[in-house]
């Protein structure tokens, strides 16, 4: 295992001379201690890589090895940087007792086809080039993610999610509170669960999708297989469906309060003569795939191109 | 408003106000009437809604509670402090006159108070979102509750409300989640940190 501590502490007066010395000459000085590490690691291998604040990039290449450089934020302990069989493990450590912990910048490279877990605090999260499954999470960071043939999971509180494909088929999953999440050219499954944000997907072709929000709004552009499912729920967010090429299903859309409206198919029907809902249920072409829209007080926009 | 019109309403008023406020039948026709009811298929069904939306829900919360509290890893720092400030917690209901499962309501607010010291200890940002949407959570099922005050039994507004409960649950057990894996909830003071 390594440990990579950051640089010896000097003596306030000589610290705040350097610090006066290097705000004057105007310069952008770079807190904390370079890092520079690389291991072997097996080329389907596990990499855990946790951080506090700052950013962690990943990217996976082609060599069977994980290098970790970046910036040491000054007062943080030590890193972490092990190898136990297949799992290598980037950590940074922050001391018991501290009043000042400044953030970490990590750039790590991993074999491509690593698998890899990162979690942080507020540190925003990159991964690109990985085609192992992923879990990436953080609480207030943003999280940006390549998504390949395998499963992706981001988990975030307040960071935004945006995630692209590269059309191969796959699972990703997605949790906000309140950040918005973002998807693109995934092909396959995409499940989403937000309170506050608002979730697209965009340019995919999907199979399965079930996005749940309570006040974001939910909006899918793309083309659906021909028995894809896909469920969407809002209670005041609006949701949106905008369905590239020919169109085969059965829609099945509701909405207690909100307006649904249609490019095609019937117009919607009240359920009832004294409640407000209404309702739209029609199949349309061979209606082999299935949707299913519920909101409370959100509109429902349903439109082919 | 005309003077014509007026002495009209008021005279409208007047006679309304004299009629009687209910009219009791002269014998009780109910039980004839019950007689020739058949079961309606939906009101059986319905009688076994709640009982079993109630019994998922505490399925759901004690798995989601159970899963989190197992997921061990170590913390990066210290143990948390106790909390100051317990988690927005509302009494949850399921719609009128539906009582809560006391033990789902029992797990629910365990999770809750678990919590609390984990989100006292999230970033003042992140914390602030949270409970902004927690409450937009809580007021969401309050909203679904009044509506099925004037819809009782409407089979979307009980499917909303019963997935706004989960949602609550899912939020609950990420953020437990998130904050316990990489001891996010572990600082001691805000300062610590530059978040």
């Amino acid at each position: 295992m390594t440990t990579r501590k950051p640089a010896a502490p000097v003596s306030h007066a000589a610290a705040g001379l350097a610090a006066f010395f290097m705000l004057a000459c105007g310069q952008a000085a770079l807190a904390g201690s370079p890092i520079s590490e690389r291991a072997p690691a097996d080329p389907t291998g596990h990499v855990e890589i946790s951080n506090t604040a700052g950013s962690v990039e990943v990217s996976g290449w082609a060599r069977n090895e994980v290098e970790v450089t970046g910036t040491l934020g000054d007062g943080v302990e030590r890193l972490e940087f092990s190898r136990s069989g297949k799992l290598t493990r980037v950590k940074v450590i922050l001391p018991n007792r501290s009043s000042r912990v400044e953030s970490t910048q990590l750039v790590v490279k991993v074999p491509a086809a690593s698998s890899l877990f990162v979690n942080t605090v507020s540190a925003d999260v990159r991964a690109q080039g990985v085609r192992g499954s992923q879990r990436l999470q953080t609480i207030s960071g943003d999280i940006g993610a390549q998504a390949a043939a395998e499963d992706v999971e981001c988990k975030t509180v307040s960071g935004n999610v945006e995630v692209k494909g590269s059309g191969q088929r796959s699972m990703l999953t997605v949790t906000t509170v309140s950040g918005d999440a973002k998807v693109s050219h995934v092909a396959g499954e995409v499940n989403g669960n937000t309170v506050s944000g608002s979730f697209t997907i965009t340019a995919g072709e999907t199979s399965r999708s079930r996005l749940r929000s309570t006040s974001g709004d939910i909006g899918l552009a793309g083309k659906l297989d021909a028995d894809a499912r896909i469920d969407f729920e809002s209670i005041s967010g609006d949701v949106r469906l905008d369905l590239l090429g020919p169109v085969a299903a059965e829609f099945d859309v509701s909405s207690f309060n909100g307006e649904i409206r249609n490019c095609f198919g019937p117009k919607a029907v009240r359920t009832s003569e004294y409640a407000p809902g209404t309702e739209l249920r029609f199949r349309e072409g061979a209606g082999t795939a299935r949707v299913r829209i519920k909101t409370l007080n959100g509109g429902i926009a349903i439109c082919n191109k | 408003m005309t003077t014509e019109r007026k002495d009209f309403t008021t005279r409208l008023d007047d006679a309304l106000d004299r009629l009687p406020n209910g009219i009791e039948p002269e014998r009780d026709l109910w039980p004839s009437i019950e007689s020739r009811l058949e079961p309606r298929e939906g009101q059986v069904a319905r009688r076994w809604f709640w009982p079993a939306a109630a019994a998922a829900l505490l399925v759901v919360g004690s798995s989601l509670l159970t899963a989190t509290l197992l997921r061990h890893d170590e913390p990066l720092v210290a143990r948390p402090a106790p909390a100051e400030t317990p988690v927005s917690y509302a009494a949850a209901a399921f719609g009128p006159g539906q009582a809560l499962d006391p033990a789902y309501d029992a797990a629910r607010r365990d999770l809750a108070r678990t919590l609390s010291a984990r989100i006292d200890r999230l970033p003042p940002d992140a914390r602030r979102k949270l409970e902004k949407n927690l409450a937009e959570l809580h007021r969401a099922s309050a909203e679904i509750n009044a509506a099925l005050e004037l819809s009782p039994g409407d089979p979307l507004l009980e499917e909303l409300l019963l997935s706004t409960y989960q949602e609550e649950l899912a939020v609950l057990a990420s953020v437990h989640q998130l904050t316990g894996v990489n001891g996010a909830g572990e600082k001691s003071d805000t300062t610590r940190m530059k978040l």
